[in-house]
């Protein structure tokens, strides 16, 4: 039961739900391999929930199903935010977490549906693999003559065949000669294999993700100053050697300028005075002017933290086994768990508390070949179509020219027109020469 | 350095607006002169605001992609600069009647919600956001394109069959979605001063409106809703002519230009994305977090999937196409727009 796209080339990954006799431009490379509508013979279980689940209905149906249910999640407060947010703790509430509203996307019915679309894709690439393989890597090179006349673009033309062959390569066609006289001429031949791999890298980012979510921790790490504490999950213990938090802002000079800014370290109000800088009365914080900007600060004021970071140092078995300055962007990674700055606030001496993320997601390699084959493959798969153009001799020494392409068929129009021009043209100049 | 960005900044936006007038008079009255003024006063306009971007660059010390104004300057300089290659290459001048006065609306609101240069919070500083910031906004402007595409299938379809009264409606709804989408943006983005408001548990920034403030923003949004209702109605009627379905492509070409937007674009889109959760996890150690923004994408991501599906497994074309390709540009207007304002997550720094 395989059928093809509109558009022609290889085999969609899902399955219309109307047979393709209905479509106007049926005409395909395995229009042949069709089965006759005759009498169905009883299909087994197994094959119905297949058959289901390579439904392109039922693929586009969970794709909305998705999108609409995000929705709820980008609305209702998620996580840990629902206790800090002002939502009422009222029965209204209860319902909502009891439906798992709260924490909607790891919610066992939003799980269930993103698991659907996994087994419907697995199923589809299963089902699609073989043909992509042999369209792509065995693609039919011997046709009859017929199968030329029948493409979406067809004609037939006055040209020689060396000719045509020329010109198909200048157009960066790659040629290839069959056993019966008959050529293929392709383009982006690999179009239809990275729409596959594709919706395969899916499968591979879903894997990485399920790894993360069953064997993966992740929280938040509370390391007051000079503290010792311990990092759950694991027989380690964290230090904070300090955090230094550095600013940028907006000063008023002598001059009446307003320039940008920098907090620098300065542990007093004579060492800030003695680098040029001005003292605005916090403690470590001093602010210096660009170098160019000339003048004299007279107040500065919008300050917004530019860069923080925390001097921190791991322990195990009470031996120090890694330290690092980590900063937003810059994390500190050991066998696999990642200490990240996240943020920072103070304890209730006044003292500065690190604010770190701590996480270990064993998935994530897994996670990352996805996302790249995913990039790779979709740019691939729609900005290098595969074009395919046939070439046949006619009985009567007329040039038989079809093809089709699986994307834009408006440009392909447009190449196969210029492509028999020029082949009509080539000839004609190569017959001048001769004669 | 700031005032000659900002001169320069007035001084594209000013020169955009009228190189908008001249490309409207250029169809409207299909005069050779008019066309040739109106590319001359857009290569002055993209002078100006190159001139502006390089200062802001200079100025602030880090890619202009960092806050709305800078990531809108940019945009509307990129479609100004694709436009500008296009004309000279496929000579469309009759397209920019309305990528100019596009171009002219993105660089005012810009205009409008400019602050001056901002230091990076450490988050944004990574070059994962130059790349993440500037292909998302690229597929943005591809699916805007697919959007007018398809847009004006559906008023050629109406034109082709004299359906004048479907053309006016068509006119009047979409100039009415923008016009109160720009509305609401001005509302939220430039007139409302919401009060930063930090919760005490979780430390994230929420922001909190007035009385006043949503007095502004529901105004913002009445006026542009009802200038772009006025406009709908001029342009329908004018559209509404039979010489004017000459004027556009056919209905092949805007079905292929709609469709081939989208297949480029969804490509952007997905890069977009990914590069984003990359920044993520090297930021956060977090790849994906159900962020609003992120979400959106995935939802906007999802969208148009569906409708390469569509077409190219279920064979849809033309006004079902048409009709998905417009519906889209709303959730990529929400995606863009609505999360930033209406929704809190890790993305809300990127207001202005």
């Amino acid at each position: 039961m395989r059928s093809t796209p509109p558009d022609g080339g290889a085999p969609p990954a899902c399955r219309r739900s109307f047979p393709v006799s209905s479509l106007q431009e049926a005409n395909s490379e395995n229009i042949a391999a069709l089965p006759k509508q005759a009498a169905k013979p009883q299909i087994s279980v197994g094959r119905k929930i297949f058959h289901f689940l390579i439904s392109m209905k039922l693929a586009l149906t969970l794709l909305f199903v998705i999108a609409i249910l995000s929705i709820i999640g980008t609305i209702l407060p998620q996580g840990q935010d629902v206790w800090a947010s002002d939502w009422p703790k009222s029965p209204l509430f209860d319902f909502y977490n009891t439906l798992g509203l709260f924490n909607m996307y790891y919610s066992w019915w939003f799980l269930s549906v993103l698991g659907l679309l996994v087994l419907s894709l697995s199923a589809c690439i299963f089902n699609r693999m073989p043909t992509t393989v042999k369209h792509v890597f065995k693609p039919r090179v011997d046709v009859k003559d017929a199968f030329v006349a029948n493409q979406p673009q067809a004609a037939s033309i006055a040209g020689g065949a060396a000719a045509a062959v020329a010109v198909l390569r200048r157009h960066h066609y790659r040629v290839k000669k069959g056993a019966t006289g008959s050529v293929l001429a392709q383009k982006g031949r690999f179009s239809s294999l990275a729409s596959v791999t594709f919706h395969l890298s899916f499968l591979l980012i879903a894997a990485g993700a399920v790894l993360g979510g069953l064997f993966g921790f992740d929280y938040q790490l509370t390391v007051p100053n000079g503290q010792i504490v311990n990092v759950p999950h694991s027989n380690m213990q964290a230090e904070s050697h300090g955090f230094d938090m550095q600013f940028s802002g907006k000063a008023l000079l002598d001059d009446g300028r307003t320039v940008e800014v920098n907090s620098t370290d300065a542990a007093s109000q004579s060492q800030c005075l003695g680098s040029n800088g001005w003292w605005d009365g916090t403690e470590g914080i001093c602010w210096v002017r660009g170098v160019n900007d000339g003048g004299n600060i007279v107040s500065a004021f919008d300050p917004r933290p530019s860069r923080y970071s925390t001097s921190l140092e791991l322990f195990q078995n009470g031996k120090s086994i890694s330290r690092k300055t980590i900063q937003v962007n810059d994390p500190l990674e050991l066998n696999g768990i990642n200490f990240y700055q996240e943020s920072f606030s103070q304890d209730n001496q006044g003292g500065a508390v690190s604010i770190l993320e701590v996480n270990h997601y064993p998935g994530k390699t897994l996670v990352y070949i996805g996302a790249f084959l995913m990039m790779g493959s979709i740019t691939l798969a729609l900005y290098f179509p595969n074009r395919r153009i046939w070439l046949k001799a006619g009985k009567s020494g007329e040039l038989l020219i079809g093809g089709r392409t699986n994307r834009s068929r408006l440009g392909f129009k447009r190449d196969f027109e210029r492509i028999t021009t020029e082949i009509k043209l080539r000839t004609g100049q190569e017959a001048g020469a001769d004669g | 350095m700031v005032e000659f960005e900002e001169i320069f900044f007035i001084v594209t936006v000013l020169t955009y607006l009228v190189a908008s007038g001249v490309y409207i008079w250029h169809l409207i009255a299909n005069s050779k002169k008019a066309g040739q003024l109106g590319t001359m006063l857009l290569v002055l306009g993209l002078f100006a605001h190159t001139m502006a971007l390089i200062f802001r660059w200079v100025d602030s010390g880090h890619a202009p992609m960092s806050n709305s104004y800078e990531s809108l300057a940019v945009f509307s300089w990129g479609i100004v600069l694709f436009y500008l290659i296009m004309e000279r290459v496929y000579s469309i001048r009759a397209a920019g009647a309305v990528v100019v006065p596009t171009a002219f609306i993105i660089a005012s609101i810009a205009l409008v919600l400019n602050n001056g240069p901002e230091p990076l919070v450490p988050a944004l500083q990574s070059y994962w956001l130059w790349i993440h910031v500037s292909i998302a906004m690229l597929s943005y402007g591809f699916f805007a394109l697919a959007f007018g595409a398809g847009f004006f299938y559906i008023v050629q379809e109406h034109l082709l069959k004299k359906h004048y009264q479907n053309v006016v409606i068509a006119f009047v709804i979409m100039l009415a979605v923008i016009g109160l989408a720009v509305g609401l943006w001005l509302g939220f983005g430039a007139w409302a001063h919401p009060l930063d408001v930090v919760n005490p548990v979780t430390h994230e920034t929420s922001k909190q409106y007035s009385g006043t403030d949503i007095l502004k923003i529901i105004g913002g949004g009445a006026i542009g809703l009802v200038i772009g209702i006025a406009a709908g109605f001029l342009a329908g009627k004018g559209a509404s002519k039979p010489g004017f379905a000459k004027r556009l492509p056919s209905l092949d070409v805007l079905d292929e230009v709609s469709y081939r937007a989208i297949a480029f674009g969804f490509p952007m889109v997905t890069i977009g994305i990914i590069t984003g959760a990359i920044w993520a996890d090297k930021a956060w150690g977090r790849y994906w977090s159900w962020d609003p923004k992120e979400t959106w994408s995935l939802i906007t991501w999802l969208f148009y999937g569906a409708y390469l599906h569509t077409r190219l497994t279920w064979g849809w074309r033309g006004r079902h196409s048409a009709v998905i390709a417009v519906l889209g540009i709303v959730i990529v207007l929400f995606t863009y727009l609505g999360v930033n304002y209406l929704l809190s997550g890790l993305h809300s720094y990127a207001t202005a």
